[in-house]
């Protein structure tokens, strides 16, 4: 197994990272943050550059490549800060109609590809998991009608297109509405550059040719399984981007700053909590890319592998994000210092798609802890 | 990044799975005559270290002479992996064939290989390593033991301490100092010393474990005399010997470390279904989120390693290599935590002898070798010295 970045890997980072230098800045991080929209800017910059189009197949108008690089372009938009639709239309609704669109996939993908955004509308009753979806598919005519509450739906007030999961009387179906369909409550949040609503469907008609797959049909469940494990390993790597930075940024904090006639980061005391801050980090990006390369290769171990990942992100926020801060002192602790923009993403990205308890009992049920012995 | 080996790669896995499987030694066989310490060589060993020397599979990174194949650093690690597969132990002399051996060919004379190195392979010879000292732990480098030259030999004069496996070697590499006015790095040198030497005294240094459990000594030098060809590289150059060899295997070490926290973890898990069943709902739930806890470090331990691993052969830095030590010692004290936390009044059970190594032990007994990993052969204090001051760039204090 290797799981260092090959050659051309490296340098899909290092141009991410470099555009969003320069389209992303900290000065536009504290705009999006102090009520600006630097959204739609930096959109149609990415859409110029063909990210959004990523992981969609050439013969949609894509770049043909996998889950690894996706992965390593959502870590850097959580090292940066990014408000962009990216994460969403690219890791939650490109997934979800890849997954679940069957024939007619490719041409929605083709729209993403364009610049269309989008999102996946799952979360219900405070959690990611389909077993808890009552927002109901009711079958009218050739199409459905549906009825319920979507919670927390990441650029839900937002984006173009929405892919609902919704229950059928026949079991979960995937449904494709248009954003200005949805009565959209946008929610305020910790982190305002990752944007999130409740969606309404009051009686929301969708018409057959916008069904992506109808309720009981066999592979419904699987795709969206499937789908939700992309989601949370995207997630996961983005909290460990902004972590990653964090502790970066806390590294040569303390080199800097002189107390006591000498550098605090030359304190024992921090030193240690510093390399417990890089073990946690570097804990979590392999088990990232771990995740990653178990779906991108589609094995079966990718089911536990984005659990561990999301989870390990989980502990690793708590960590580090803590930490860094409280090395920061006073100064993390005001406006001015970016700092709690990066403490904000990272503690959005833990919640977003289960934080490490839920993915912990996740866990448990595939290690299959639950099963009780047999006597 | 990618999730295989190339297939000439796990050709080699294939070739060397099915060497395995017609020569090693069986489980009946070293159960029947199991090794009482870290240089012990019980027949079984001697033969099956001679197996692997003369077939090219004990070091296979070495040229066929030294009981090797020319192998490249992958095909090493693929070596490892089926060894630990398998479940069979590389040696019984981890010391002799890891640490003494190689610094033997990189640093010994002619006759110091032929005489030590190769019966060391041959599971002909064990060897002890004598460094750290009660005054001299972490900071090894303060050793006072003294090597006093003398005309065409050498006079030794003091004590070593938490040396495995002293009684059963029959040598030791011993680090002591040669010049007490050279500044302390550069007084050191290294002896071969034969431990029937007159003047060697061994006693045994009982673990927690059980009193009778005895693998670390003291070892007391009182004027115990070396002829000059002891002296292994040049005189005072001995510091360049203690952080062994450089021989590229050394990157692989975490892979022990991940594979005995793997072990655990599954041993946890494969216990959990069942002892969890006799929870009430909340103690199960924090039980069970405990266990997957563990899990996960078990499966980050593995990709950390093989993250480090890669950007090593790829001629980088590995800074992920000085967390592995730390990482996985700690990650297995929890482990054995939440083992006993799920054994209820179990979790209390010894072995009665203090006899029982690695799958035998109970939780409380991993949970007191946990110790062990988590202070030997560099503290995890000193392992994040390491990463903060090494990795970090963090100024000393």
């Amino acid at each position: 197994m290797d799981l260092e970045l090959s050659d051309d890997e490296m340098a899909l980072r290092d141009n991410v990272r470099t555009v969003l230098g320069g389209i992303c800045p900290a000065a536009v991080v504290r705009e999006a943050h102090e009520g600006g929209d630097p959204r739609s800017a930096i959109w149609s910059r990415m859409v110029d550059l063909g990210w959004p189009a990523l992981t969609i197949p050439e013969e949609h108008g894509g770049l043909g490549l996998g889950f690894v690089e996706q992965v390593l372009v959502a870590e850097e938009l959580g090292r940066a800060v990014v408000p962009s639709p990216l994460l969403a239309t690219a890791t939650q609704f490109t997934p979800a109609v890849r997954e679940l669109g069957g024939s007619g996939a490719g041409r929605l993908l083709e729209r993403v590809a364009a610049g269309q955004t989008g999102t996946l509308a799952v979360a219900e009753g405070g959690r990611w998991s389909p077993a808890e979806v009552v927002t109901s598919a009711r079958q009218d005519g050739d199409g459905w009608i549906l009825e319920g509450c979507k919670e927390a739906v990441v650029d839900g007030a937002t984006a173009h297109q929405i892919v609902v999961i919704a229950r059928g009387a026949e079991g979960l179906g995937a449904f494709l509405v248009d954003g200005s369909d949805a009565r959209a409550e946008r929610r305020s949040v910790l982190d305002p550059t990752t944007p999130i609503a409740d969606l309404h469907f009051d009686g929301v008609a969708v018409p057959a040719d916008r069904v992506l797959a109808r309720p009981g049909h066999d592979a419904v469940e699987e795709g969206i399984r499937r789908c939700l494990e992309e989601a949370t390993v995207a997630v996961a790597a983005m909290t460990v981007g902004a972590c990653r930075r964090v502790f970066e940024e806390t590294v040569e904090y303390t080199k800097a700053r002189v107390q006591y006639d000498r550098p605090i980061g030359s304190f024992q005391a921090l030193k240690h909590r510093m390399a417990d801050m890089y073990l946690s980090v570097e804990r979590a990006a392999a088990l990232v890319y771990y995740a990653a390369l178990t779906i991108s290769e589609d094995v079966p171990e990718r089911s536990i592998a984005a659990a561990a990942a999301k989870a390990a992100a989980g502990d690793c926020q708590l960590l580090v994000v803590a930490d860094g801060l409280q090395m920061h002192g006073g100064i993390g602790y005001t406006w001015e210092h970016g700092l709690h923009f990066l403490l904000k993403r990272a503690k959005a990205g833990d919640v977003l798609f289960g934080n490490g308890t839920t993915h912990r009992a996740a866990m448990s049920s595939l290690l299959g802890l639950d099963q009780q012995a047999v006597a | 990044m990618r999730l295989r080996f190339s297939d000439e790669v796990e050709a080699f896995r294939l070739e060397f799975r099915e060497w395995l499987g017609q020569n090693a030694p069986s489980p009946e066989e070293r159960a029947a005559d199991p090794a009482q310490g870290s240089a012990h060589l019980p027949g079984w060993a001697r033969a099956w270290s001679r197996r692997l020397f003369d077939a090219g599979w004990l070091v296979p990174g070495w040229p066929p002479e030294r009981g090797g194949r020319n192998a490249g650093a992958i095909e090493t690690l693929v070596y490892l992996e089926e060894l630990a597969r398998a479940e069979v132990p590389r040696t019984t002399n981890p010391q002799g064939l890891g640490i003494v051996a190689p610094s033997l060919f990189d640093y010994g004379d002619e006759a110091q290989i032929r005489d030590y190195a190769f019966p060391v392979l041959r599971g002909e010879k064990a060897a002890c390593l004598g460094m750290s000292e009660p005054g001299a732990g972490s900071d090894l480098a303060s050793l006072s033991t003294r090597a006093v030259l003398d005309g065409d030999r050498f006079v030794i004069s003091g004590q070593k301490v938490w040396t495995s496996g002293a009684g059963y070697a029959d040598f030791c590499f011993l680090f002591c100092r040669t010049d007490a006015l050279l500044p302390k790095h550069k007084g050191i040198s290294v002896l071969l010393v034969d431990m029937a030497t007159p003047g060697i005294t061994v006693r045994p240094l009982p673990e927690i474990i059980h009193r009778e459990r005895a693998d670390l000594n003291e070892v007391f030098f009182d004027g115990a005399v070396v002829p000059t060809s002891a002296l292994v590289g040049q005189l005072n150059n001995g510091w360049a010997m203690a952080n062994g060899s450089l021989t590229h295997e050394r990157g692989m070490v975490w892979l022990r470390n991940v594979q005995e926290l793997e072990d655990e973890v599954a041993r946890l898990v494969a216990e959990a279904p069942e002892r969890l069943a006799r929870l009430g709902a909340a103690e199960r739930a924090v039980a069970a989120d405990r266990v997957a806890g563990a899990y996960v470090d078990a499966m980050a331990g593995r990709a950390l390693g093989y993250r480090g691993f890669a950007k090593l052969i790829r001629g980088g830095s590995a800074p992920e290599q000085a967390l592995m030590k730390a990482f996985c010692s700690e990650a297995r004290r929890r482990v054995s935590q939440v083992g006993i936390d799920l054994s209820g009044d179990l979790g209390l059970d010894v072995s009665p002898d203090g006899h029982a190594l690695g799958s035998e032990c109970s939780w409380a007994e991993l949970y007191l070798y946990s110790f062990a990993s988590t202070i030997a052969a560099g503290s995890s204090e000193i392992q994040r010295n390491i990463i903060s001051e090494r990795v970090l760039g963090l100024p000393r204090g």
